[in-house]
């Protein structure tokens, strides 16, 4: 479903990601993992058209996407969330999700609304302002209800457990567990935490210094030697 | 001295109404594009000349001119859009000088076609009292008022309920998640500046219709937006509603009570005051988590 061809991205001197090849079939689950400042998040920026790769190709249902601009996107089917939280501030939670729906697949249904909200624990918040009063958690319930509501075949989620507390975590881990076979998506997820990857994950791929260093089942990745140095920021020592 | 002082709250009422219109296309066209259009007084005075047009030149009543000038109004206003759009190194500074020289050519325009002199309405409709309670007004006044209200109604009732009203609230507060969702913003821009400019030529109409009109006004008014936007605190709608009216009133109380040489004074006086009191205005948003 997603194909990136020898992905570069650079700014001035640096190059944040370097001649990545990666593919996501649908319904697949895939992680990204890798130490701080390994490209993850300049991935998934080229991905949804925040940032413009210096080469490469990416292909998307074989659409080259470099072709299509960042609105359009949503339309095709491609969601994603925000490390930091992006609700549309002043509008309420429900409205995030019309709009969302609305704009990202053309058409409007209350029903598949109230059912993503119930979904993502946000019905009781419907009415309140993204802004000022959702906590951290429901925050992010809310990134991934926005994702949902344009009816996604991708999601990619960035980073959507950090700084939740255990509970949370384990709430949140089982939602996207469920959410993968209700909503029939393939998803794209970085993240640091070794065990929840393994829990949801079909494959990883690791980078390090922009550089795909392994791509396989979490079992495989996680065994390779070269993985777990650059993982545990081991030095040559 | 009371009745004298409510006399003139009554009057700034009435006068805010307008006032609000022009700064509610002000805001939603920063809100939209990040763009401070200070060609937008001028926008305004170039609707009021159509109803000064229309008037002496057809001798038809000004509200006649109000199809005329959402035309005119409107097309310059895609027009200042697409030139602001073509900007493409730090939009947001950059926009300042070049609507800023718009607003100079407008002036200038309005200038040659239609000279210096101070123009006003010769209608006796429009000019006659007309009494509500203790109340005395220019039935212009009362009935744009009524306009006004009518229009920001809508226009509340269009950013809250409508698809695109909606959309244009999602791309003013968060931009790239809006585009992530698959909202065009170049859409939602040009819409902006149409809707300013609906909003802009009704302004432009009840200006003449009740007041007096020269080609320097349109520099006033849009300084007068700006304070009302900053009033009301950037990006909140209803705040702008209410700053126009509570300008209306500052400078109607003034002209009651001091003199209408300081009418110009006291809106600055209040920006200064707000600006350093309350930074984020009136009904400025609090402090963001996330």
């Amino acid at each position: 479903m997603l194909r990136l061809e020898d992905l570069s991205v650079r700014f001035g001197g640096l190059t944040a990601v370097n001649t990545v090849s990666l593919s996501v079939g649908s319904h697949e689950v895939v992680g990204l993992v890798g130490p701080n400042g390994a490209g993850k998040t300049t991935l998934f920026n080229a991905v949804s058209g925040l940032v413009k790769p210096s080469s490469g190709r990416i292909l998307f249902d074989s659409v080259d996407m470099l072709r299509t601009p960042l609105h359009r996107r949503a339309r095709m089917g491609i969601g994603r969330t925000f490390q930091v939280p992006q609700p549309m501030h002043e509008l309420t939670v429900r409205e995030n999700l019309i709009v969302a729906q609305r704009f990202g697949t053309g058409a409007v249904d209350a029903r598949k609304i109230d059912e993503v909200l119930d979904f993502t624990d946000l019905t009781d918040k419907a009415e309140r302002h993204a802004a000022t009063e959702l906590a951290l958690t429901e925050l992010k319930a809310l990134e991934v209800a926005k994702a949902l509501a344009t009816n996604p075949k991708l999601l990619m989620l960035d980073e959507v457990l950090a700084g939740l507390e255990t509970n949370g975590k384990r709430r949140f881990m089982g939602m996207l567990k469920e959410l993968h076979e209700k909503f029939a998506v393939g998803i794209l997820i970085i993240e640091h935490d070794i065990e929840t990857i393994s829990n949801l994950c079909h494959r990883v791929a690791v980078l390090n210094f922009g550089e795909l260093i392994a791509d396989g089942t979490p079992d495989e990745v996680f065994r390779d030697p070269e993985v777990m140095k650059s993982y545990t920021g081991a030095s040559d020592a | 001295m009371s009745e004298l002082i409510l006399q003139a709250l009554y009057s700034g009422v009435l006068q805010g109404g307008s006032y609000a219109l022009i700064a509610l296309g002000l805001a939603l066209v920063f809100g939209t594009m990040k763009v401070i259009n200070l060609a937008h007084g001028e926008l305004v005075l170039l609707a009021a000349y159509m109803a000064y047009m229309v008037e002496s030149k057809l001798g038809l009543s000004p509200l006649f001119a109000i199809p005329l000038a959402l035309v005119l109004v409107c097309t310059c206003a895609v027009l200042v859009y697409f030139l602001v759009s073509l900007i493409r190194k730090d939009r947001e500074l950059n926009s300042l000088i070049l609507t800023y020289g718009i607003g100079i050519i407008l002036t200038n325009a309005v200038l040659l076609i239609w000279s210096a002199d101070v123009r006003s309405t010769s209608s006796a409709w429009f000019q006659d009292a007309v009494v509500v309670g203790p109340f005395y007004s220019m039935r212009s006044e009362l009935l744009f008022f009524v306009v006004a209200s009518v229009l920001m109604a809508g226009l509340w009732w269009w950013l809250s309920r409508s698809w695109y009203g909606r959309a244009v609230r999602a791309v003013s507060s968060n931009r790239d998640a809006a585009k992530l969702m698959g909202i065009n913003p170049r859409t939602t821009e040009i819409v902006s500046f149409v809707v300013a400019g609906i909003l802009a030529s009704f302004a432009g109409v009840a200006i003449f219709s009740y007041g007096v009109i020269q080609p320097a006004f349109g520099h006033a008014l849009t300084v007068k937006a700006f304070i009302i936007t900053v009033l009301a605190g950037i990006g909140s709608i209803p705040g702008v509603m209410v700053g126009g009216l509570l300008l209306g009133i500052a400078e109607a109380l003034t002209v009651t009570l001091a003199s209408s040489a300081l009418q110009e004074l006291v809106g600055m006086a209040l920006f200064l005051l707000v600006l350093f009191l309350m930074p984020n205005g009136l009904f400025g948003a609090k402090a963001r988590r996330g």
